[in-house]
């Protein structure tokens, strides 16, 4: 399935955003999710399904001012 | 004595709210915010590295029985981009509020305060506590306020300037009208500058780069921990009036001859 992931075209497999996180080795209590414009909460990582050419951001939070 | 800074619902000892960018290291920064008794420290919101799997924290490196974390829409250039900046904070766990700053001129790190205003107002519909980040201008000042900012952040200088204050008169004049605690964000460069603006009456100063970036960032941030509460006890206090002729101090009669 082909995702856009933060600009990045990916090519992965993978059903929901839990399973895309652990695939990208990403901790899912560190990250926020943006899927198509629209905020996912981290508890509904599990039952979100993920489709092809869905749009992802993945942030974190960093130093800044 | 009681002299807490109130924003929105939230209360503060500290008035000195301190960035998380530009330390040299993680420790450092730590030890500064200490230094600094930081109750509120700010934190910017970015996509992660994806081909970057070194995991080293800045959250662990922040005690938040202590400090609230104030995440930022730095970078942004469009009030949709700081909304969804301000979301995905919120998602990721931090606390309901944001300093919101929208950027106009990539040089200058100006804000667009029509993108500012635009964004203020939806993201207070959203239950959003927004400190909104703008120029030492009373018009946007009035009108973020009017708009529901819990707090307005007019600029001292350009970020990560240390140009210091460089509209005292301009940052008085909002403050004498505000209705909203006025901290003053951005382009304090050294402990004087931090003073001045408390002086004024500022409620606040935040600042980053004039700490991160200092020879001995922890002793800088003791530096500007002190000169603020000095600043707003001077305020407090208040000042004598400027005269243009000397008033003597000792009694004028009575001296030998």
């Amino acid at each position: 399935m082909k995702l856009v992931i933060n600009g990045q075209e990916k090519e992965l497999e993978c059903g929901n955003i839990s399973e895309l996180l652990s695939g990208l080795n990403l901790n899912k209590n560190t990250v926020a999710i943006e899927l198509n414009k629209n905020i996912v909460h981290r508890q509904k990582f599990d039952n979100t399904q993920l489709k092809d050419n869905d749009k992802l951001e993945i942030v974190k939070v960093v130093g800044g001012g | 004595m009681d002299d807490k800074l109130k924003i929105g619902d939230f209360e503060f000892n500290s008035r000195l709210f301190i960035g998380t960018g530009k330390y040299e290291n993680l420790d450092i920064m730590k030890k500064a915010h200490e230094a600094a008794g930081a109750e509120v420290v700010t934190v910017a919101i970015r996509r992660v590295d994806l081909n970057d799997k070194s995991d080293k924290s800045l959250m662990s490196f922040i005690d938040t029985n202590k400090i609230k974390i104030l995440p930022n829409t730095a970078a942004c250039f469009t009030a949709d981009e700081a909304i969804r900046t301000a979301r995905l904070a919120k998602a990721a766990g931090l606390p309901n509020w944001v300093k919101l700053e929208v950027i106009g001129d990539k040089k200058t790190l100006m804000p667009d305060n029509e993108e500012t205003l635009k964004a203020t107002k939806v993201l207070v519909k959203e239950g959003f506590t927004v400190l909104a980040y703008t120029n030492e201008d009373i018009v946007y000042a009035k009108k973020l306020e009017e708009a529901g900012a819990a707090a307005v952040m007019p600029l001292g200088a350009p970020i990560g300037s240390g140009q210091g204050i460089l509209n005292p008169n301009n940052i008085k004049i909002i403050l004498e009208q505000a209705k909203v605690p006025i901290i003053v964000d951005a382009g304090v460069g050294t402990a004087s500058d931090a003073t001045i603006a408390m002086e004024l009456g500022a409620d606040g100063v935040l600042l980053n780069t004039g700490v991160a970036l200092a020879k001995d960032p922890v002793r800088m941030a003791k530096a500007m921990k002190s000169a603020i509460e000095s600043g707003r006890d001077a305020f407090l206090a208040g000042r004598i009036p400027k005269k243009l002729y000397a008033s003597a101090s000792s009694p004028i009669g009575d001296t030998i001859k």
